[in-house]
Protein backbone atom coordinates (compact mmCIF):
# COMPACT_ATOMS: atom_id res chain seq x y z
CA UNK A 1 0.00 0.00 0.00
CA UNK A 2 1.77 3.20 -1.08
CA UNK A 3 2.32 5.88 1.24
CA UNK A 4 4.07 9.10 1.98
CA UNK A 5 4.95 9.87 5.75
CA UNK A 6 7.46 12.73 7.21
CA UNK A 7 10.65 12.10 7.84
CA UNK A 8 13.29 14.48 9.90
CA UNK A 9 13.23 17.17 6.73
CA UNK A 10 11.77 15.16 3.88
CA UNK A 11 9.50 12.25 3.07
CA UNK A 12 9.61 8.82 2.90
CA UNK A 13 7.55 6.86 0.28
CA UNK A 14 6.35 2.99 0.63
CA UNK A 15 5.37 1.25 -2.41
CA UNK A 16 4.23 -2.12 -3.33
CA UNK A 17 7.08 -3.69 -6.31
CA UNK A 18 4.22 -3.40 -8.61
CA UNK A 19 3.43 0.22 -8.22
CA UNK A 20 6.89 1.52 -7.97
CA UNK A 21 6.99 -0.31 -11.76
CA UNK A 22 4.06 1.02 -12.94
CA UNK A 23 5.39 4.55 -11.56
CA UNK A 24 9.24 4.08 -12.94
CA UNK A 25 7.62 2.85 -16.29
CA UNK A 26 5.28 6.16 -16.27
CA UNK A 27 7.98 8.38 -15.37
CA UNK A 28 10.80 7.14 -18.52
CA UNK A 29 7.72 7.16 -20.73
CA UNK A 30 7.10 10.88 -20.06
CA UNK A 31 10.94 11.90 -19.71
CA UNK A 32 11.19 10.29 -23.17
CA UNK A 33 7.96 12.52 -24.53
CA UNK A 34 10.08 15.72 -23.16
CA UNK A 35 12.92 14.15 -25.58
CA UNK A 36 15.11 13.30 -22.51
CA UNK A 37 16.13 9.61 -23.25
CA UNK A 38 19.34 9.00 -22.75
CA UNK A 39 19.18 6.48 -20.12
CA UNK A 40 18.30 2.61 -19.74
CA UNK A 41 14.54 1.99 -19.95
CA UNK A 42 12.51 -0.31 -17.42
CA UNK A 43 9.56 -1.21 -19.76
CA UNK A 44 9.39 -2.46 -22.83
CA UNK A 45 7.39 -1.09 -25.84
CA UNK A 46 4.40 -3.76 -25.24
CA UNK A 47 3.83 -2.27 -22.16
CA UNK A 48 -0.04 -0.89 -21.92
CA UNK A 49 1.32 2.42 -20.87
CA UNK A 50 3.99 2.54 -23.58
CA UNK A 51 1.61 2.18 -26.39
CA UNK A 52 -1.16 4.73 -24.62
CA UNK A 53 1.67 7.61 -24.10
CA UNK A 54 2.16 6.60 -28.21
CA UNK A 55 6.31 5.72 -28.19
CA UNK A 56 7.26 3.48 -30.71
CA UNK A 57 4.68 4.86 -33.25
CA UNK A 58 5.62 8.27 -33.91
CA UNK A 59 8.66 10.74 -32.71
CA UNK A 60 6.99 13.25 -30.35
CA UNK A 61 6.62 16.83 -31.60
CA UNK A 62 5.10 19.75 -30.30
CA UNK A 63 1.81 19.43 -31.50
CA UNK A 64 1.61 16.40 -29.57
CA UNK A 65 -1.10 17.52 -27.07
CA UNK A 66 0.83 15.74 -23.93
CA UNK A 67 3.67 18.18 -24.54
CA UNK A 68 1.04 21.28 -25.30
CA UNK A 69 -0.51 20.53 -21.95
CA UNK A 70 2.83 20.54 -19.93
CA UNK A 71 3.93 23.36 -22.06
CA UNK A 72 1.22 25.32 -22.35
CA UNK A 73 1.26 28.84 -24.51
CA UNK A 74 1.64 31.77 -22.43
CA UNK A 75 -0.33 34.14 -24.52
CA UNK A 76 -3.61 34.20 -26.42
CA UNK A 77 -1.83 35.62 -29.57
CA UNK A 78 0.60 33.09 -31.33
CA UNK A 79 3.22 35.40 -32.09
CA UNK A 80 3.81 36.26 -28.47
CA UNK A 81 3.51 33.02 -27.30
CA UNK A 82 6.01 31.54 -30.24
CA UNK A 83 8.31 34.57 -29.05
CA UNK A 84 7.63 33.59 -25.16
CA UNK A 85 8.27 29.89 -26.06
CA UNK A 86 11.16 30.61 -27.71
CA UNK A 87 13.08 31.65 -24.52
CA UNK A 88 11.36 29.90 -21.79
CA UNK A 89 10.40 26.29 -23.30
CA UNK A 90 13.90 24.99 -23.03
CA UNK A 91 14.48 26.23 -19.26
CA UNK A 92 10.45 24.32 -18.56
CA UNK A 93 11.17 20.98 -20.30
CA UNK A 94 15.18 20.37 -18.99
CA UNK A 95 13.02 21.54 -15.06
CA UNK A 96 10.59 18.93 -15.43
CA UNK A 97 13.04 16.43 -17.07
CA UNK A 98 15.07 16.98 -14.04
CA UNK A 99 12.19 16.81 -11.10
CA UNK A 100 11.45 13.15 -13.42
CA UNK A 101 15.10 11.93 -13.46
CA UNK A 102 15.14 12.85 -9.53
CA UNK A 103 11.90 10.34 -9.03
CA UNK A 104 13.33 7.87 -11.27
CA UNK A 105 16.21 7.46 -9.37
CA UNK A 106 14.45 7.38 -6.33
CA UNK A 107 12.40 4.66 -7.73
CA UNK A 108 15.12 2.71 -8.66
CA UNK A 109 16.10 2.27 -5.68
CA UNK A 110 13.12 -0.22 -4.98
CA UNK A 111 12.66 -1.70 -8.66
CA UNK A 112 16.29 -2.68 -9.25
CA UNK A 113 17.67 -3.27 -5.45
CA UNK A 114 14.84 -5.66 -4.10
CA UNK A 115 13.00 -6.08 -7.24
CA UNK A 116 15.10 -9.12 -8.12
CA UNK A 117 14.17 -10.57 -4.59
CA UNK A 118 10.84 -12.75 -5.29
CA UNK A 119 10.37 -13.21 -1.05
CA UNK A 120 10.15 -9.02 -1.61
CA UNK A 121 7.25 -7.21 -2.23
CA UNK A 122 7.52 -3.86 -1.66
CA UNK A 123 9.78 -0.90 0.05
CA UNK A 124 10.36 2.41 0.77
CA UNK A 125 12.25 5.08 -0.36
CA UNK A 126 13.54 8.14 1.76
CA UNK A 127 14.94 11.62 2.24
CA UNK A 128 12.68 13.05 -0.47
CA UNK A 129 12.22 15.91 -1.86
CA UNK A 130 8.10 16.51 -1.71
CA UNK A 131 8.35 19.66 -3.78
CA UNK A 132 9.71 17.40 -6.74
CA UNK A 133 7.94 14.65 -6.18
CA UNK A 134 4.58 16.79 -6.36
CA UNK A 135 5.45 18.79 -9.15
CA UNK A 136 6.79 14.90 -10.97
CA UNK A 137 3.22 13.18 -10.00
CA UNK A 138 1.08 16.00 -10.90
CA UNK A 139 2.97 16.36 -14.66
CA UNK A 140 2.66 12.47 -14.52
CA UNK A 141 -1.02 12.80 -14.18
CA UNK A 142 -1.49 15.43 -16.14
CA UNK A 143 0.27 13.81 -19.39
CA UNK A 144 -2.38 10.52 -18.99
CA UNK A 145 -5.33 12.99 -18.51
CA UNK A 146 -5.03 14.06 -21.92
CA UNK A 147 -4.28 10.96 -23.34
CA UNK A 148 -7.23 9.45 -21.30
CA UNK A 149 -9.63 12.46 -22.02
CA UNK A 150 -10.10 13.07 -18.14
CA UNK A 151 -13.17 15.72 -17.71
CA UNK A 152 -14.93 16.62 -14.29
CA UNK A 153 -16.93 13.61 -14.09
CA UNK A 154 -14.78 11.05 -15.24
CA UNK A 155 -14.20 9.02 -11.78
CA UNK A 156 -18.31 8.68 -11.57
CA UNK A 157 -17.19 7.18 -15.27
CA UNK A 158 -14.90 5.09 -14.07
CA UNK A 159 -16.63 3.57 -11.44
CA UNK A 160 -19.45 2.49 -14.10
CA UNK A 161 -16.74 0.90 -16.45
CA UNK A 162 -16.95 -2.96 -16.05
CA UNK A 163 -14.21 -5.03 -14.81
CA UNK A 164 -13.39 -6.45 -17.59
CA UNK A 165 -13.14 -3.22 -19.74
CA UNK A 166 -9.28 -2.75 -21.00
CA UNK A 167 -9.77 0.51 -20.03
CA UNK A 168 -10.57 0.46 -16.13
CA UNK A 169 -6.77 -0.48 -15.39
CA UNK A 170 -4.96 2.42 -16.89
CA UNK A 171 -8.18 4.89 -15.10
CA UNK A 172 -7.36 3.36 -12.03
CA UNK A 173 -3.77 4.38 -12.14
CA UNK A 174 -4.35 8.14 -13.10
CA UNK A 175 -7.04 7.94 -10.50
CA UNK A 176 -4.48 6.21 -7.77
CA UNK A 177 -1.91 9.23 -8.84
CA UNK A 178 -3.91 11.75 -7.70
CA UNK A 179 -4.66 9.62 -4.24
CA UNK A 180 -0.88 10.06 -4.21
CA UNK A 181 -0.62 13.09 -4.96
CA UNK A 182 -3.33 14.39 -2.24
CA UNK A 183 -1.39 11.60 0.19
CA UNK A 184 1.76 14.00 -0.54
CA UNK A 185 -0.24 17.15 0.03
CA UNK A 186 -1.90 16.12 3.23
CA UNK A 187 1.90 14.79 5.01
CA UNK A 188 3.30 18.01 3.96
CA UNK A 189 1.14 20.63 5.09
CA UNK A 190 0.63 18.59 8.33
CA UNK B 1 -4.17 70.27 -37.31
CA UNK B 2 -3.37 67.87 -35.13
CA UNK B 3 -0.02 66.16 -35.73
CA UNK B 4 -0.56 63.74 -33.15
CA UNK B 5 -1.60 60.63 -35.87
CA UNK B 6 1.47 60.50 -37.26
CA UNK B 7 2.66 59.35 -34.46
CA UNK B 8 2.28 55.58 -33.10
CA UNK B 9 0.63 56.65 -29.89
CA UNK B 10 0.11 53.19 -27.85
CA UNK B 11 -3.25 53.85 -25.44
CA UNK B 12 -2.35 50.98 -23.77
CA UNK B 13 0.82 52.63 -22.84
CA UNK B 14 -0.72 56.26 -22.81
CA UNK B 15 -2.58 54.39 -19.74
CA UNK B 16 -0.02 52.47 -18.15
CA UNK B 17 -1.99 49.66 -18.18
CA UNK B 18 -0.54 46.50 -16.11
CA UNK B 19 -0.68 43.32 -16.80
CA UNK B 20 -2.15 40.05 -15.33
CA UNK B 21 -1.71 36.74 -14.62
CA UNK B 22 -4.50 34.38 -15.46
CA UNK B 23 -5.05 30.65 -14.21
CA UNK B 24 -7.81 28.92 -16.32
CA UNK B 25 -9.54 26.03 -14.71
CA UNK B 26 -9.14 22.52 -15.61
CA UNK B 27 -10.29 18.90 -14.37
CA UNK B 28 -6.53 17.66 -13.89
CA UNK B 29 -4.91 19.62 -10.88
CA UNK B 30 -6.48 19.06 -7.34
CA UNK B 31 -7.90 21.33 -5.39
CA UNK B 32 -5.55 21.40 -2.46
CA UNK B 33 -2.64 21.61 -4.77
CA UNK B 34 -3.25 25.09 -6.75
CA UNK B 35 -4.08 26.18 -3.24
CA UNK B 36 -0.14 24.94 -2.17
CA UNK B 37 1.25 26.34 -5.55
CA UNK B 38 -0.72 29.71 -5.13
CA UNK B 39 0.54 29.66 -1.53
CA UNK B 40 4.42 28.92 -2.42
CA UNK B 41 5.25 30.83 -5.42
CA UNK B 42 3.21 34.08 -4.37
CA UNK B 43 3.16 33.89 -0.62
CA UNK B 44 -0.59 34.47 -0.60
CA UNK B 45 -2.52 33.62 2.97
CA UNK B 46 -3.93 30.54 3.27
CA UNK B 47 -7.49 32.13 3.18
CA UNK B 48 -6.31 34.35 -0.26
CA UNK B 49 -5.01 31.21 -1.76
CA UNK B 50 -8.32 29.30 -1.40
CA UNK B 51 -10.52 32.47 -2.68
CA UNK B 52 -8.39 32.34 -5.84
CA UNK B 53 -8.64 29.03 -6.30
CA UNK B 54 -12.30 28.69 -5.01
CA UNK B 55 -12.50 31.79 -8.68
CA UNK B 56 -10.41 29.51 -10.83
CA UNK B 57 -12.80 26.55 -10.50
CA UNK B 58 -16.47 28.36 -10.16
CA UNK B 59 -15.70 30.76 -12.57
CA UNK B 60 -13.09 29.15 -14.86
CA UNK B 61 -10.50 31.07 -14.45
CA UNK B 62 -9.12 33.90 -12.07
CA UNK B 63 -6.27 36.99 -12.17
CA UNK B 64 -4.01 35.97 -9.66
CA UNK B 65 -1.16 38.43 -9.97
CA UNK B 66 -0.68 42.02 -11.49
CA UNK B 67 2.64 44.00 -12.50
CA UNK B 68 4.75 44.62 -15.14
CA UNK B 69 5.21 42.28 -18.78
CA UNK B 70 8.51 41.08 -17.70
CA UNK B 71 7.06 39.87 -13.96
CA UNK B 72 3.73 38.58 -15.63
CA UNK B 73 5.83 36.43 -18.08
CA UNK B 74 8.26 35.19 -14.83
CA UNK B 75 5.11 34.29 -12.98
CA UNK B 76 3.16 32.67 -15.78
CA UNK B 77 6.63 30.57 -16.40
CA UNK B 78 6.70 29.04 -12.82
CA UNK B 79 2.95 28.14 -12.34
CA UNK B 80 3.69 26.41 -15.93
CA UNK B 81 6.85 24.67 -14.24
CA UNK B 82 4.07 23.41 -11.45
CA UNK B 83 1.49 22.28 -14.48
CA UNK B 84 -0.99 24.87 -14.02
CA UNK B 85 -2.67 26.24 -16.68
CA UNK B 86 -1.69 30.39 -16.97
CA UNK B 87 -1.63 33.47 -19.27
CA UNK B 88 -0.67 36.70 -19.72
CA UNK B 89 -2.93 39.68 -20.61
CA UNK B 90 -3.47 43.29 -20.48
CA UNK B 91 -5.46 44.00 -17.28
CA UNK B 92 -8.56 45.63 -19.35
CA UNK B 93 -9.27 41.92 -20.99
CA UNK B 94 -10.50 40.26 -18.10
Amino acid sequence: MSNFSRMGDGFALDLTLDEAHILINLVEQLLELLGDSNFEHHYTNDDPFAQLMGLGAEIATPEDPVLLRLLPNAYADPEASADFRRYTEPTLRRHKSEGLRSIRTELALIVDEIGGDESNTGGRVEELDGDVWLVALNDLRLALSVRLNIEADSFEKFELLPDEDPQKAVYAVYFWLGWLQENLLTAMIS
Amino acid sequence: MSTLTDTELNLDQLLDRPWVTVVWDDPVNLMTYVTYVFIKLFDFTPERAHELMMQVHNEGRAAVTTGSREEMERDVQRLHEHGLWATLQRDDKI
